[in-house]
């Protein structure tokens, strides 16, 4: 007993030299046991990153309750329904055309994400496996565009899809976005981590660009690729001011824009809000769903830069 | 294929020769057998790429580049040029009718107190923007690398917002402390004795719209910071805690200053959000108002452009914002390279 109690002390003894602080050197045992630690300092970072979380989900959280209720402001629970949320949603899909808005949103996005990694890739092979004139000129004209968002070519641009007869059409909600230094930029890095050897069998092989991008590089870039398009994704379901302006006719409006038609239609009524609210959160569900599906190629993406 | 893993594909795997072979990539076949991947990619920096080139022609080259270029030609460059352009016009029916007036719309803009205000104002707001967001982010993220379970589900938790579409955040806002039916409002009345009115009280619907658009970007910050922090060697943490630095001080003292480039990146992309991605917040919560507190430069150039048909003013104000771009894009790229220190 006395003994088992001394070789006690002396483990103790022998971690506080080194962490002075009781906490600490708790933590350290609970590691090497391979047990959570638990002292105060962890409660706090976990109360810490709880409240935050919270903090931050909570306008969401409050929209979507409204968007269950009949009335903008509830006072208890009971007051929320399913079947009004049915109702709410079913209206704000149909009758107030945010089905249609998704929908194209959705076609915007997808014809986004393909055009520009299509475009991308193409552009990426050059760079990296092709030794031609003015090369790094030609890498800084496609990366300097980050220097030329929307804002500061807004009305020409408006004017050219104007001219070129592409109001109110896929063509002006996509084009415009095809070519991206982002992307370009991203596969070009992940282009460099592949051997480079690869090529020289290639050759050997007689296999053309295109085949040795579709067989070699694609199959081998596939989380880079996943994660640029979530980027793309994401990106392109959240432009506002570009649709905005090249869209007037409603039924080719995309759902950012859409959220506003919505607000002026059922500005203030005291209905109206549960409605405005449901149209918020089915917006953010297509984005969200791409977010949480594909969020490791994401994140890796992300540690790219 | 699309199913099986980038590895089993070419990690030397039975199945991959097949693959190949059908495709007639004998040689490719060869050398993955020879070499492997891991192998291959620790000497790819030293070998030389550009071989498909040499074989078959710089034609081929600008023929792939040629869809980027052609898009970027004519709709990034030609509508910049053509914006530069413009600025020097004054326009007329619809920007039918152009007279030269040099460097009028500058002068107009230069001595329009309206347009100095908004200057501020969005100076003020990317500021606002900026401190919120890194600070509250950086908390966040630091908690996050800090806790020992649970940490997937706390970064889905908290990288969600990169998702938040700026209108969704805009109008739950706006309805979340509407000055009379707000469900926070009454809450926020209760606790602070404040009135609410950012309908008519400016600095209030300053802060909101800010506060707004911190919390659509804290996401993006997450995702940056907890990259960076995972990079930072562990052995560190261990041997701060030994010494017993206390968690504030390890964050502030250790590592912010390694992170330090992560940090500055963030800080040049969260200014050219605050400037340029806070448009739908604007349009939705505040249309600039009440009085100009809100009339941030882009929100005061759509307004000029398409409102009031001043497309050779609005150019000048789109000539000024790539000032402002090409300004921050060029301090990133200088002091990424001179000052910061790269841990990882």
């Amino acid at each position: 007993m006395s003994r088992h109690s001394n070789t006690n002390t002396n483990a103790n003894a022998s971690t506080s030299t080194n962490a002075p602080t009781g906490g600490e050197s708790r933590r350290l045992i609970d590691l090497e046991r391979g047990l959570p630690a638990l002292d105060g300092a962890t409660l706090r970072a976990h109360a810490g990153l709880l409240l935050a979380v919270s903090l931050m989900a909570l306008p969401l959280v409050i929209a979507a309750l409204i968007s269950f209720g009949t009335r903008a402001t509830f006072t208890s629970v009971s007051e929320l329904s399913l079947e009004t949320a049915a109702q709410n949603y079913r209206d704000v899909l149909f009758r107030y055309d945010m089905g249609q808005y998704m929908l194209n949103s959705l076609i915007m996005s997808v014809i986004v994400v393909i055009g520009k990694l299509a475009v991308s890739l193409l552009a990426a092979l050059a760079i990296v496996y092709y030794r031609f004139p003015f090369k790094n000129a030609v890498f800084a004209v496609v990366l300097l565009t980050l220097m030329l968002p929307v804002p500061v070519r807004i009305v020409p641009l408006f004017q050219l899809a104007a001219d070129l007869g592409w109001a109110n059409s896929f063509a002006a909600l996509t084009i415009p976005y095809l070519a991206s230094a982002t992307t370009v930029f991203l596969l070009r890095q992940h282009f460099l981590s592949i051997p480079a050897s690869l090529v020289e069998s290639a050759k050997l092989d007689g296999v053309g660009p295109l085949r040795f991008l579709a067989f070699v590089l694609i199959p081998m870039s596939k989380g880079m690729i996943a994660g640029v398009s979530v980027i793309m994704f994401i990106y392109s379901w959240n432009q506002y001011l570009w649709p905005l302006l090249i869209v007037d006719d409603q039924s080719m409006q995309v759902a950012q824009v859409g959220i506003r038609l919505l607000q002026g239609v059922v500005e203030s009524g005291e209905i109206a809000w549960p409605l405005l609210m449901a149209g918020s959160i089915v917006t953010l569900v297509p984005p969200l769903a791409v977010l949480i599906v594909f969020r490791k190629p994401l994140l890796e993406t992300f540690g790219v830069q | 294929m699309g199913t099986r893993d980038t590895k089993e594909i070419y990690g030397g795997s039975l199945g991959v020769g097949q693959f190949l072979r059908e495709r007639g990539l004998r040689g490719t076949v060869a050398y993955l057998r020879e070499h492997g991947v891991r192998g291959a990619v620790a000497n790819a920096r030293e070998d030389d790429r550009s071989l498909l080139g040499e074989l078959r022609g710089i034609s081929v080259a600008y023929l792939l580049l040629a869809p980027t270029l052609l898009v970027s030609a004519v709709f990034l460059y030609y509508p910049a040029l053509e914006a530069l352009e413009l600025s020097f016009h004054q326009t007329l029916f619809f920007g039918g009718q152009r007279t030269w007036v040099g460097l009028g719309n500058y002068e107009t803009l230069l001595s329009s107190s309206a347009y100095h205000e908004s200057v501020a104002i969005t100076v003020a707001f990317a500021a606002a923007v900026v401190v919120g967001v890194m600070t509250l982010s950086l908390v966040v993220s630091f908690l996050l690398y800090e806790v020992d379970w649970g940490q997937s589900g706390y970064l889905i938790a908290a990288i969600w917002p990169y998702a938040l579409p700026p209108a969704v955040a805009g109008i739950v806002f706006l309805f979340l402390i509407h000055p009379s039916i707000g469900t926070l409002t009454a809450v926020l009345e209760g606790y602070t004795g404040l009135e609410v009115d950012w309908f008519s009280d400016g600095r209030q619907a300053f802060v909101v719209v800010a506060v707004a658009a911190i919390w659509k970007q804290l996401g993006y910050n997450v995702i940056f910071t907890v990259a960076a922090l995972n990079n930072v060697p562990a052995t560190l943490r261990e041997a701060a805690e030994l010494d017993g630095i206390g968690r504030w001080t390890r964050l502030v003292r250790i590592y912010v200053p390694l992170i330090s480039p992560t940090l500055l990146f963030l800080v040049v992309m969260n200014t050219i959000y605050a400037f340029f991605g806070t448009f739908a917040f604007i349009d939705l919560m505040t249309q600039g108002g009440p009085g100009g507190a809100t009339n941030i430069m882009i929100f005061d150039l759509y307004r000029n452009a398409f409102e009031f048909n001043n497309h050779g003013l609005a150019s000048a104000q789109s000539v000024v914002l790539f000032a402002v771009v090409s300004l921050l894009m060029y301090a990133q790229l200088r002091f990424s390279d001179e000052r910061v220190h790269y841990g990882a």
